[in-house]
């Protein structure tokens, strides 16, 4: 007697949330791969955990065979899920034809834009290849407080931008990043994405790795400062069920990793180069597309999630919270 | 009916997994879950499942019927499936 269900022997149902909820060790492949395609960027913000910024593209980013090998790739394998993020994405020079192929090739994809190149004719762009949405980094209400987290950047021009993609009827996802300086506008901007026509917020801790290393004087947030932060977005979240998703992460980073040891995303994390990472908040390179398959990859992964080194980096930041700002101290696994 | 718009399936050596990409949920199939999934995406109807399904594993007693019809209502009530 066949069973209809998640589970094989459990009850018929339909079970399981969240990207890490189907084990990667039973996967053939990532359901999710974050993309990373150029650390080149207009902007220089505060926080970038990237450090992007003008002229700050690596020496070897992947060049446009090797970009649209990794693309077939993900495709061959059937991975659902891809983000393009950057850096600023759309400044990568084969950014729409790399957008264009993996749409058509059936992948749902996510671009994670600063919204400073969301002209109409780019929105409708995106709108043609199939976009599964856009997601614009709004880290204020007032052209103050966000040009202030958004060095070189426009709050006028972001916001031009998400009105170009409404109107090109792409959906929209924001994300706020939290700072000191911009905590107490969190309910406004939460309005703001829903009146810009947003369907989905995100916001979470800002880490302390890449710039915010020097800019934390100016970016620290107190744990009581945290609470009242993540008060505020529990009332959103109430508010505004049923027309717009708001999802805060308000887990620390080591509650997070120690749940990712046990239970690892089936996620990669793609940097410029084709490196690939074992999880962002930690410096471990588990793979490169420029020398291996994905296949290869999958199973470093996979393999990689079981080093007594990483465990112990997790343990280490435990004690010194601040090994954070190493994460950009590749340690090939 | 079909899958949603925003939702996409893989086979997997376990069965098969459906990812919902606006939410960002992952569910998890068992094989013959996944065998009646493949059917809804290769846009068969639920008659037609049942019957397929019926004939697979010789189904006399219409258990399959009450099985397949509760999987696909759990699927839409989940939006996965629509139409």
């Amino acid at each position: 007697m066949p069973e209809l269900a998640t589970d094989p022997g459990g009850a018929p149902e339909v079970a399981a949330e969240g990207v890490g909820a189907a084990e990667s060790e039973d996967l053939a492949a990532p359901l999710y791969v974050a993309w990373q395609i150029t650390n080149e960027c207009n902007l220089a913000c505060l926080h970038c955990i990237e450090e992007s910024g003008p002229g700050k593209a690596f020496d070897d980013e992947l060049d446009e065979a090797q970009v649209f090998a990794v693309l077939d790739e993900l495709l061959a394998h059937e991975v659902p899920y891809v983000s393009f993020s950057g850096g600023e994405p759309m400044l990568h020079p084969q950014f729409f034809r790399m957008v264009e192929h993996l749409c058509a090739g059936g992948a749902q994809l996510k671009v994670e834009t600063n919204g400073h190149y969301l002209t109409p004719e780019n929105c409708a762009r995106l709108k043609a290849a199939g976009v599964k949405a856009v997601q614009v980094s709004l880290d204020g209400a007032s052209a103050g407080t966000f040009n202030r987290m958004r060095v070189r950047g426009s709050f006028d021009t972001t916001r031009a931008g998400i009105a170009n993609l409404r109107s090109a009827g792409v959906p929209i996802e924001i994300n706020f990043s939290p700072a000191r300086f911009n905590l107490k506008e969190i309910g406004t901007v939460v309005d703001l994405a829903h009146e810009l026509g947003a369907y989905s917020f995100y916001t979470g801790r800002t880490m302390y790795t890449g710039n915010a290393v020097k800019a934390w004087r100016h970016l620290e947030v107190s744990d009581e400062q945290y609470a009242a932060f993540f008060d505020a977005l529990r009332a959103k979240a109430a508010e505004y069920r049923g027309r717009m998703r708001v999802y805060f992460h308000e887990a620390g980073l080591l509650e997070e990793l120690r749940y990712r040891l046990q239970h690892p995303a089936a996620l990669l994390i793609v940097l410029p180069n084709g490196l690939v990472k074992l999880i962002n908040a930690l410096p471990f390179i588990c793979g490169d597309f420029r020398r291996q398959p994905l296949a290869e990859i999958w199973a470093n992964f996979r393999r990689a999630w079981h080093d007594p080194r990483v465990a112990q980096f997790v343990d280490d930041l435990a004690a010194d919270p601040g090994r954070t700002k190493i994460l950009h101290d590749w340690i090939h696994l | 009916m079909r899958l949603a718009k925003y939702v996409k399936f893989r086979e997997e050596k376990f069965g098969g997994v459906l990812f919902e990409t606006r939410s960002e949920k992952v569910f998890t199939l068992n094989p013959t879950a996944t065998a009646v999934v493949r059917e809804i995406q290769a846009g068969a109807d639920e008659q037609l499942i049942v019957g397929r399904l019926e004939a697979r594993f010789a189904d006399g007693g219409g258990a399959i019927a009450g099985d397949v019809a509760a999987l696909i209502a759990d699927l839409r009530q989940r939006g996965l499936v629509e139409g």
